[in-house]
């Protein structure tokens, strides 16, 4: 049956016209300018925090909405998993939320992109209200600006079975303090129970490399240089722990959570964390509580490794005033403060880490924590470079575990690995 | 009814003899050339949008250097020249061909002689039906996660051998063992499936059939060659094309066990998990993405051709 030209035309119309909405969203966007009324409806999304922190987020908005009458916050909270897949399908599709929890490695594609506004433009007031480091934190190399709210930080000790660390004759109350020292106690427990016991259970990350004091860009940020002569003896010494069966034999395919499954079994000695895991030892692994030891982060450079969250406005928002509003609302130090007492992290406001409840002692272990690591974040450093995406994160990883078979040398590793980021970040633009 | 009004005159009925407030034939005939296209419009708007498009789409993107929030620019056929010296795609290539070629043997013989286990009325058969079917219906994330933790390194299966003197095995940490453990899955899972498929093509095997071979003096192994599997030989390559497919387009079996990197530096990834690792977030190379995308689809028509090919040699 020959098809009529109608239908055709029909169907033609039908095809194109839910696909005229796939877009990039490129509509030209809002205003970079946030001197207007507060007024109207935005969009809030935050990283997996609804299921324990509802009441706290509901609060806030509706003090704000309160403090600001004519602003509606619509909350959308999104599971930790795939969440870089989710902001990049919201902003592929033009469906970005007006504000967004975000990390400085998510917002460097966003910024470059054009989607998350210069704060440095549109809010510079507020700029003195937080800590210098974390300020810096969402600044892009090659780029001017910053592209996020600095929100809440994050770092936490080493966490270390003593009963593990007894059984293979070490002293359990002077936990390695230096590299060496880690590296020996580490041979030592593996020998000791015939390769059943590892002390580490992931390989070493770019945030490892940045401990041990290797340069991880070059000056002008446009290319790696962790392949120098200290990547390559960290790299190394990782090589002896794995043969040796002090680095777990399932390091190479493990992530962070599947490593703290394994502390948490009693199958590996050593575990980095937060105040925030010592809750769920005592819940999932009572044993193991009873014989948890804590002890500072490992570094060579002084300086320990922070976590660092943001709050982005997105550049294509129609009501800017308001989504500055929010976004600097909900990291206002008093928010912060108020957060920061509800879970274990820490306020990147100036002078917040100096209250009492980040110095003053109670005798629990989770003050000590606190306290500890609210101490360190006073010089930490977020070792993770901005531009280091998680296809970079990869391509180290796949070198790494080359390294650590035996396949390839340490340095022919951290070389490839090297070219291949030098080109992914090419690729970025 | 008896009736002496011709074909002729149903088809142009006179305008004196047509009721006056009943003209429907009329109005049937000429909404009927778009009637059958505003039928199947929804289904063809769902193809369009779900599958025409996104198809066009990747094949275009694959020429063109397009990445998730930056829209590219045409390229030529540098992505393809650049997959030719891209060792990654090189291990995918090997882990999906690996795949089909560990996968579809056992799927096309495993599920027949399952089949033939549970076409037989023993009591209690019906239980066993059931459980050989239940991974099928299994979430493949749940099936995945119970399997890593029975082939861990302190998992059950590990205990076990280590009970028996054998020691620890590397299930997830050797790439080749990773990569067998999880074809071991995937057959797994799909016995139950296909052994379905299987049991209609059985019960259409004629009775008599076998019971001629029988008197013949054919004993089982004899009549499953001579008379079985001529029988069921058409489900044989519909299963074989069916399982090299999703063989060959594998990546929930391999991303569970291995990984999001694909096992120890990357060796167990394959062409899909490639894709997905390359095109996907924020930096995702989409172009490149696609790219590979175009080879996994020309490689999976390749083999479907093969499979049906290799039945007519056979039928001829």
């Amino acid at each position: 049956m020959p098809i009529p030209r109608r239908a055709l035309v029909a169907a033609a119309v039908a095809l194109v016209l839910p696909l005229s909405a796939c877009g990039s969203g490129d509509d030209g966007g809002g205003s970079t300018d946030a001197s207007g009324k507060v007024e109207g409806d935005i969009t809030f999304q935050t990283w997996n925090l609804r299921a324990n922190f509802k009441p706290y987020f509901e609060g806030v908005i509706a003090d704000f909405e309160k403090k600001y009458p004519g602003t509606h916050v619509k909350w959308i909270d999104q599971p930790a998993e795939g969440y870089a897949d989710k902001i990049s399908a919201d902003a592929a599709g033009g469906t970005l939320p007006d504000v967004v929890n975000v990390s400085p490695d998510l917002v460097a594609p966003l910024a470059k992109a054009g989607l998350a506004l210069d704060l440095d433009k549109a809010a510079a007031q507020y700029k003195k209200e937080y800590l210098d480091g974390a300020w810096a934190s969402h600044q892009i190399p090659g780029m001017t600006g910053t592209y996020a709210f600095p929100w809440y930080l994050n770092t936490g000790p080493l966490f270390y079975n003593k009963s593990l660390f007894k059984e293979a004759g070490l002293d359990a109350s002077k936990p390695p303090t230096t590299y060496d020292e880690l590296f020996a106690d580490a041979l030592q427990l593996a020998k000791k129970s015939n390769g059943k016991v590892a002390t580490l259970a992931n390989v070493p990350t770019i945030e490892d490399f940045g401990r041990y004091g290797v340069e991880l860009m070059n000056k002008e940020g446009t290319g790696f240089a962790f392949n120098d002569a200290k990547g390559v003896e960290l790299l190394t010494k990782y090589k002896e722990l794995y043969d040796a069966k002090a680095l777990d034999p399932q390091a190479l395919t493990a992530t962070p959570e599947s490593s703290g499954k394994k502390f948490l079994t009693e199958a590996v000695a050593m575990n980095p964390g937060s105040a925030l895991d010592l809750g769920n030892f005592k819940k999932q692994a009572p044993n193991l509580y009873k014989n948890i030891g804590i002890t500072d982060q490992i570094t060579s450079t002084g300086k320990v490794n922070m976590y660092v969250m943001g709050v982005m406005v997105n550049s294509r928002t129609k009501r800017t005033p308001a989504a500055v509003a929010f976004a600097h609302y909900v990291t206002d130090a008093q928010n912060q403060m108020s957060f920061a007492k509800k879970v274990a992290i820490f306020p990147s406001t100036a002078g917040s880490l100096d209250d009492p409840y980040f110095s003053k002692e109670d005798g629990t272990d989770e003050t000590r924590v606190r306290i500890a690591a609210a101490k360190s974040l006073k010089n930490a450093v977020n070792y993770t470079p901005v531009l280091f995406s998680e296809q970079m994160k990869t391509a180290l990883r796949n070198e790494v575990a080359k390294a650590l078979q035996g396949k390839e040398s340490p340095k022919a590793a951290l070389d490839n690995a090297v070219k291949a980021c030098d080109r992914l970040l090419q690729q970025q633009g | 009814m008896a009736s002496s009004t011709t074909a002729a005159e149903v088809r142009r009925p006179s305008r004196a003899r047509r009721p006056s407030r009943a003209p429907r034939p009329l109005r049937v005939r000429r909404h009927l050339p778009t009637s059958p296209w505003l039928f199947a419009a929804p289904g063809l708007v769902i193809t369009g949008v779900f599958i025409l498009y996104p198809f066009v789409s990747t094949l275009v993107n694959a020429f063109t250097d397009r990445r998730t929030l930056i829209p590219g620019k045409f390229v030529g056929l540098a992505n393809f020249r650049e997959l030719l010296h891209d060792d990654m795609f090189w291990i995918g290539l090997r882990n999906s061909t690996l795949y089909v070629l560990g996968v579809v043997p056992a799927l096309v013989l495993l599920p027949l002689l399952l089949a033939l286990l549970v076409q037989k009325n023993i009591p209690g058969i019906t239980f066993f039906r059931s459980a050989f079917y239940t991974p099928v219906v299994a979430s493949i994330v749940v099936v995945g996660l119970i399997w890593v933790w029975l082939l861990d390194e302190r998992g059950l299966v590990n205990s076990l051998l280590e009970t028996i003197g054998v020691g620890r095995v590397g299930f997830l940490s050797d790439q080749w063992l990773l990569l067998l453990s999880a074809m071991a899955v995937t057959v797994w899972r799909g016995l139950g499936y296909y052994m379905i498929i299987y049991l209609a093509a059985l019960a259409n095997v004629p009775r008599e059939l076998h019971e001629a071979a029988m008197v013949d003096g054919a004993g089982a192994v004899r009549r499953f060659f001579t008379v079985t599997v001529p029988a069921v030989r058409s489900t044989m390559v519909l299963v074989g094309a069916l399982s090299s497919v999703s063989a060959f387009k594998v990546f929930s079996e391999v991303y569970l066990m291995a990984g999001p990197d694909g096992g120890p530096a990357g060796e167990d990834t394959t062409l899909v998990m490639l894709v997905q690792r390359t095109g996907t977030g924020l930096t995702g190379r989409v172009g490149y993405a696609s790219a590979i995308s175009v080879v996994v689809f020309v490689v999976t028509v390749v083999l479907m051709l093969l499979v049906l090919r290799a039945d007519r040699k056979e039928e001829a």
